[in-house]
Parts: structure tokens; sequence; C-alpha cells
């Protein structure tokens, strides 16, 4: 009997960890997300920032009563996500920031086609999918934001003039994992060609040097500070920076707009419901109020976009949306884009 | 007896073999991925980002671990080999650094060094009002944030190092008429060199693996691209052949340190030997001692947690403190309880076998377990990821895919504690109380139980305290409503909301002061 207290020691261990692994096991996929019953709550997976979509969220649980749980993240990655939980995702909602995303969530056949007079009747059609399996909510240009201190207007013209060697270590740019980048980029491929897209994606990495960014805002801050003379984002974070320091001296430019130009990049953010939800009432009703004039209204307020809803102004200190042209490239065809956009990315080497 | 003690022996045996499966699963799985795709995949990651990416990582790797080498080996210098009022204290204080994640350092950072921020105002001040500061976020920015919170590791090994160095070569030499500098430099130096390396091998490894600082100042290493390329392609490719490299490189430095280390013991075990006597400083050494180290501390711990402190008491900040922050808090606390106490439970019967029952197998077990080390916060998430999608798809999105991840993780950490622990309970311990009439289950509560108590709790804490501060990681894996305190911290402060991002920083860093009192009593290598 050399060991009698470890064959105790071992028996204890053994049933004792698999009793607890057994229970962690068994708890695991129906663990509780949150104290509060998750059960009845909408929940949304969100590639916009959260600071720009919970208002317009809490408004709809204030008018309706129906919670929301937020999992905001990059839209990529949560379309990576909807694809392996598959029929097992908890979310109801996706709400991006790119309509290519969304459609590609479509083609992959994650999000539920919707019969709603609603929708038909406040979004125009080139901004929604055709079977309405997603639907625009807001319009957004990629613009370029400039100090007004450092540059003059009638510097700039096209997006494609910022690969000029002039502007060398004097433009921010978002990097490449961004979706309205890849976005822009597509787009830009589409009007004229791989081959002058890939001269601009060379020389945009050459100017931007280490100015790449995550984050747009970050982008408007650098401009604001006079760190950089400009940079490219979407329209509302400089309107968004500009409601909150008045002074500050950054401007829009709306590129591409001179004779033959290509117009400037549109993208939409939008929403589509997850195939599989359980609460497809609340589902709708939230597509509804968003799409709404007063939800659209909410949009345009706080966000500084586009609302799509014809009857919606947009906020007066817009560039009025009638005063400039968009790009002539179906919304649908960028997740088709997608791909070779990403490719021709990697080669040019965008951080 | 016999016959028992094995039937009771296989079942643990099975369940070693099942958690260093566990552990080793996944890595193989992500490896096996990265080996598996297409040709074209590898030449056009090879031609654009790997030579930059590694570049990169090996610089910033580089001048982190001489600036660690010079800051690390002179605190640790003048706080064992001088005498001056208030040394004990700075002795001390110079771990705190620990106590701050790579994150939140690096966003303190990116505002002190940023463009219009105070250090520029203190420069324009004296180089006149045109004058510009580098941009926090590079790699000199990078490699800053980095050393400043890091040199501690270099600090603490070669402070043990001086203090049970064998006096007598040093006498020897300065007996023989060599100069007090020359002695340093031909006989302490040479003395401690296996520590200083173990620590900067530590430190390299540490950098090797941030995902926090890099990701905030924008510093193109491997970790992060691996963590872009998770969150910016369909596909995980790209992101599992950077995760190759990536190990590779860990490993190597792995095994650096380990082989340091090893070698480090042979020099402190030689014989009896008295203290080294401290060199008492008049006041001109007092004040320079203390300002250089006032200096140091200051740029690591002290401007930083001021600054945290002041911002966490901001208007802005004191919004934010409402039922949602708590919920934040107790994510944080609910995970972290549930990652260490599987930690513990996973890593009990590999540390236990391996010490009872030495055998290849068991030990190599143990060895898969050290696994964690060589796997990033990125990598560990893009393992558990690839692998529950492929063989239990039900579990992806739970929980419990996080949690094995961080047990991945953070297991090295535990078993550090867990391992010595265990092997205190040698066999003689308990067939003593047997003999002298206590029975089994008085041996186990009496004897057994109190000896590896502290161990557990060591174990348990170090654990918790790590996950609760783990960044990639979470992002990646966290189920809807289960944001963390890290995860707040880096989503505000990624947009530069550095106000808002203060308070649960601040928290980390509070909770995470007694640990250090542990690191500095033992476990110094599971920050």
């Amino acid at each position: 009997m050399p060991y009698p207290c470890a064959a105790s020691l071992a028996g204890r261990t053994v049933s004792l960890w698999l009793f607890v692994l057994t229970l962690v096991l068994l708890a695991g996929p129906d663990f509780p997300p949150s104290p509060t019953s998750a059960a009845d709550k909408l929940i949304i997976y969100s590639g916009r920032a959260e600071r720009l979509i919970k208002p317009v969220l809490d408004a709809f649980t204030a008018k309706t009563g129906i919670q929301v749980e937020l999992l905001s993240s990059g839209t990529t990655e949560l379309l990576n996500r909807l694809k392996a939980e598959g029929d097992r995702t908890p979310a109801d909602i996706f709400i991006t920031n790119d309509a290519g995303s969304l459609e590609l969530a479509r083609t992959a056949g994650l999000l539920r086609p919707l019969n709603m007079r609603e929708i038909d009747r406040a979004i125009p059609q080139q901004y929604r999918a055709p079977d309405n399996s997603w639907v625009g909510l807001s319009g957004r240009f990629w613009i370029i934001v400039y100090n007004t201190t450092q540059v003059k207007p009638d510097q700039l013209r096209s997006l494609l003039d910022l690969a000029d060697p002039k502007w060398k270590d004097k433009i921010a740019i978002p990097n490449s994992g961004s979706e309205y980048l890849q976005a822009g980029v597509s787009v830009i491929r589409a009007t004229y060609g791989d081959e002058r897209t890939k001269q601009f994606l060379v020389g945009l990495r050459d100017n931007g040097g280490n100015q790449v960014y995550q984050k747009s805002s970050q982008i408007v801050e650098a401009v604001a500070k006079g760190q950089v003379a400009i940079g490219i984002v979407n329209h509302y974070y400089v309107y968004r920076h500009l409601a909150m320091q008045p002074g500050a001296p950054i401007a829009v430019f709306m590129p591409d707009q001179q004779e033959g130009g290509m117009g400037s990049i549109m993208n939409v953010a939008g929403i589509g419901v997850i195939k599989q939800t359980k609460h497809l009432e609340s589902a709708k009703l939230l597509v509804e109020f968003l799409v709404a004039q007063a939800g659209q209204k909410l949009f345009a307020d706080l966000d500084k976009e586009y609302p799509l809803h014809s009857e919606v102004k947009a906020d007066p200190a817009l560039i009025e949306r009638k005063s400039f042209r968009a790009a002539q490239v179906p919304l649908m065809r960028l997740a088709e884009l997608r791909e070779p956009t990403l490719t021709l990315i990697e080669q040019v080497g965008l951080r | 007896m016999t016959t028992i003690r094995q039937q009771l022996s296989s079942p643990l045996q099975l369940v070693a073999l099942a958690s260093a499966g566990l552990i080793i699963l996944p890595l193989g799985y992500v490896m096996a991925q990265a080996l598996s795709v297409d040709a074209v995949v590898w030449g056009r990651l090879w031609t654009t980002r790997i030579p930059e990416l590694l570049f990169n990582t090996v610089s910033l790797a580089g001048s982190v671990a001489v600036i660690t080498l010079v800051l690390g080996v002179s605190t640790a210098w003048v706080v064992t080999r001088l005498e001056f009022p208030g040394r004990r204290f700075w002795e001390g204080a110079l771990v705190l650094p620990l106590a701050m994640p790579t994150y939140v350092l690096a966003y303190l950072y990116s505002y002190l060094l940023g463009f219009g921020g105070p250090i520029e105002h203190l420069w324009q001040f004296v180089a006149g009002p045109q004058a510009r500061l580098f941009s926090p976020h590079s790699y000199l920015g990078a490699t800053i944030v980095m050393a400043l919170d890091t040199f501690p590791f270099v600090y603490l090994l070669t402070r043990s190092a001086l203090l049970n160095m064998n006096l007598s070569f040093e006498e020897v030499s300065r007996a023989s008429g060599v100069s007090r500098l020359w002695t340093l430099w031909r006989v302490t130096l040479p003395l401690m060199r296996p520590s200083i390396v173990a620590g900067l091998a530590l430190v390299i490894l540490y950098v090797v693996s941030d995902f926090g600082a890099v990701s905030l100042l924008r510093y193109q290493t491997l970790t992060y691209a691996v963590f872009q390329q998770m969150t910016g392609r369909s596909d995980n490719s790209a992101a599992s052949i950077l995760s190759l490299f990536l190990v590779s490189l860990a490993l190597l430095f792995l095994v650096t340190e380990r082989w340091f280390r090893h070698r480090s013991r042979f020099y402190q075990t030689t014989g009896h030997y008295r203290s080294p006597q401290r060199h008492q400083c008049g006041w001109p050494g007092t004040v320079l001692a203390t300002g250089y180290l006032s200096v140091i501390l200051g740029a690591a711990f002290a401007v930083p947690a001021y600054l945290l402190v002041n911002w966490s008491f901001s208007m802005q900040a004191q919004a934010t403190l409402d039922g949602r922050f708590m919920g934040f808090v107790s994510n944080s606390a609910l995970l972290a309880a549930f990652a260490a106490t599987g930690g513990v439970l996973i890593g009990l019967p590999l540390a236990y076998l391996a010490s009872r029952r030495p055998s290849w197998l068991n030990l190599g077990c143990l060895q898969a377990a050290y696994a964690g080390y060589v796997l990033p916060g990125p990598v560990a998430a893009l393992a558990v990821l690839v692998l529950f999608t492929k063989l239990v798809p039900i579990l992806y999105g739970s929980v419990l895919v996080l949690i094995v991840a961080y047990v991945i993780h953070f297991l090295p950490a535990g078993l550090q504690s867990l391992e010595p622990a265990l092997q205190q309970i040698t066999p003689n311990l308990e067939e003593v109380s047997r003999s002298l009439g206590l029975n089994v289950r008085d041996t186990w509560r009496r004897v057994t139980l109190p000896l590896v108590r502290n161990g557990f709790i060591v174990a348990w804490v170090l654990m918790f305290l790590q996950t609760m501060k783990e960044l990639p990681a979470t992002l990646l894996l966290r189920p809807v409503g289960f944001d963390t305190l890290a995860i707040r911290v880096w989503l505000e402060a990624s947009e530069e909301y550095y106000q808002l991002a203060a308070p649960a920083a601040l928290l980390i860093v509070i909770v995470s002061l007694p640990a250090l009192l542990l690191l500095v009593s033992k476990d110094w290598r599971a920050a």
C-alpha cells in the first residue's frame, strides 16, 4: 500500500473534475447572455459604431417597449460570425455600414426577404435588395475632408488626384479592413478598371505613410488638429465633429464632380432580418420604425447622414443632396466586386 | 489496492490526455489549415505582407529589448547595491507598471505624446512654437510604450540575481586589484547574464504577442495583422498563415528563455554565502538615484495613473457609470472566474500526474499545456474558432468557446503555481500521516490540502486577473451581451474618447494591484 492517499486524491479529483466539466458542458450552449431574460430581447449584430446606432435603438425601445441587445463589432467580422453560426445564430437583425456586406449576407442565404409596403413606399428601389432582404437606411458619401487653414478647395478635384506625390505625408487614410474603403475602391475599379485603380492605390499608400487609421473619427480629428491636411472619410464624421466643435477648421469637399468625373462614391448603411429569427414581428417593427419618417429623421439629425426617405430632409448643415452627382455603380454590385478588390488592395500592400 | 489504484489512475490519465488534447488540438488545427492553404495565397502574402510584418515585429522586439535591458538592469542595480532613504519603497514600486495593461498605457501615451498633447506643448515651450514631436503612432511610440510596460520583467530577474549572487567572486576580483567598474564588467555582469537574457526573452515574447498597444498605436506587427485578417477578410486562410509565422517566432523566444533560465539556476545554488553589502549614498547620490527612479516610474506609472484618476472623475466619465457599466464589471468578473476555475481544474490532473507519475506521456501532456505561451490572443481565438466551427458548431458563439480560449491562453500562468504546489506533497508526508492514525479523509483535509491550497489560490488569482485584462480573444469571441471592461476601454480609446475609457481602465489597474504582491513574492512570470 504505497500511496493510499494518492489513490483517494486521484479519485476525488477525477469525480470533481468530471462533475464540473459536465456542468459546464450542459450549461454552456444555453448560457444566459445577460442577467435579464434574453429570450424576448431583439438581438442585433451591428457593424456600425455603437454611438451612431444606440440612440436610434433607444428611441425604438422607448416607443415600442421592445428591448434590444446590441453586439457591436466589425461588419465583416459579424458577417463571418453569422455564417459560422448558421441556423443556430441568436441574432435577429444585422445592421451594417456597407451595402456590399448586406448583399453578401443575402447571397449566403442568411437574410429573410420582407414583403412590407412600408419599405416599398419609403425607400427608393436602388437602395434596397429586390426582395427587400436588406434595406438601406441612410446614405453616406466617401469625401475629402480638408483643413481650411492648409488647403483651398480649388486644390482638390478628384479622389484619384490624391495619389499625386504633392500630398505625400499630408493625407490620412482608413485601413484596408474598413468596408467603406473596400466599397470605394470597388466603385473606382468598376469605373476606371484595375490598372488605373492600382496606380491610385499605390500613390495613396505612399502618400499616407503611417497615417493609416482604424476609425474615421480619428482621421477627422487629425485633420482638425492640422496633423494632416486632408483625409478620406465618410461625410458624416466631419459634420458630427463640427456639431461638437463648431469652430474646427475643417470642411467637406465633394470629389469627382468635374466634367466627365465619376461622381461621388455613395454607400448606404442598412438593415436585414436574419432568416432564423424567432422574433419576426419585433424585427419587422424595428425595420418599419427605421424606414418611417420619424426614424429617418433621427438618422439625419443624430448621425448627419442623408436620409433615403424622399420626404425627409437632411441636416441643413450638409451639402445639398441635389447639388452633386453620385457614382453610377449599383449598390448590389459591391458584393461581387469585393473579392477582386481585396486581392488588389493586398497586392498593393495597403495596410 | 493496486488494482483499485490502476483503475483510478486510468480515468485520471484519460482526463489528462483529454485536457492536453483540448489545448494542443486547436493549435495543430490552425497550423494544418495554414499549410493546406493554396500556394497562390502563400505567394501573395509572401510578396506583400510577410516581410514587412516580420521586420516590424522583430525590430520592435529588438528595440524594446535594448531599452528594457538598460532600464531593468540599472534600476535593479540601484536598489540592490546602493543604500539611500526610500530604497525599500522604490524596490517595491518598480513593479507597478506591470499593473497597467499595454492597451491602457498605449492609449494614455497616444494622448500624452499626441499631436498638440501636453508633452508636445512642453517641448514647444523649450524648442519654439513650431517644434513637433514624433507621433506616438509609430515605431518609436510603440517602442516607448512597450518598454515602459515591460522593463519590470528584466528588473525583477536581475534584482533577484543580484541579491542571490555569491559575493566572493566580486571580492576576489577586488582583492586582486581590479577596479570597481572593471569588476562590474568582467565579473558581475557575466554572472547575471543568464538571468538578464531570460528576462529579455520574456520581454520579447510579451512584445511579439501583444495586441493592445500595437492596435491602439497602429503599428503593424504579426499579432495585429492576424486580428486584422480575421476581422477584415471573409476567410481565415491568410490569418492562419500569419499565425504560423507568429507561433514559430514565439516558440523561438520561449525556447531561448527556458534555456537561459535553466542555466541561471546553476549559478544560484552554490553553497552558503552572505548577502551583498550596499554602498551607503551621500546626499548627492541619494538625489541622483531618487531622481533617476522617479523619472522612470513617473513615465511608466505615476503620470499615467494620475491621468486615469483625473479622467475617471471628469463629468463625461461619471455619466457613464450606470447600470450598464456595472454589467461590464460583472461580465468581466464572471468570465474571469469561470476561466480561472476551468484553468485550475484542467491544470490539476496534468500537474498531478506529471509530479506523481512522471512517465513520458504525463510529462508530454504537461508540456503541451504550456502551448498557451506561444499562442498570442488572436491566434488562440482563431484556433478555438476554427476548431469549434469544424467539430462542435453547436457551441460556437457560446460563452464556452471564449472560456476555452482563455484557459488555453492562460493555463501556463496557472501551471507555474500549480506545479510546485503539487510537487510539495510527497507520498512520505501522507504515509506518515496514515501511520500516525489519521484516516484517508483526515489526511487529505489536514495534510494534503493545506500544502496545496496556497498554490491553488495563487494559480486561480493569476488566471483570474489575466483573463480580466484579456483583449483580443474577448473581442473576437464574446457572445452577445458580454462586453467586458477591457472591451470598453479598447472601444472607447480606439475612437479617442479618452475620458470615457478611463473608469474601466482605472478599475482594471486597481484590481490588478494585489496580483503584483503575488508576482513579487513568487510568480513574476505571469503578468
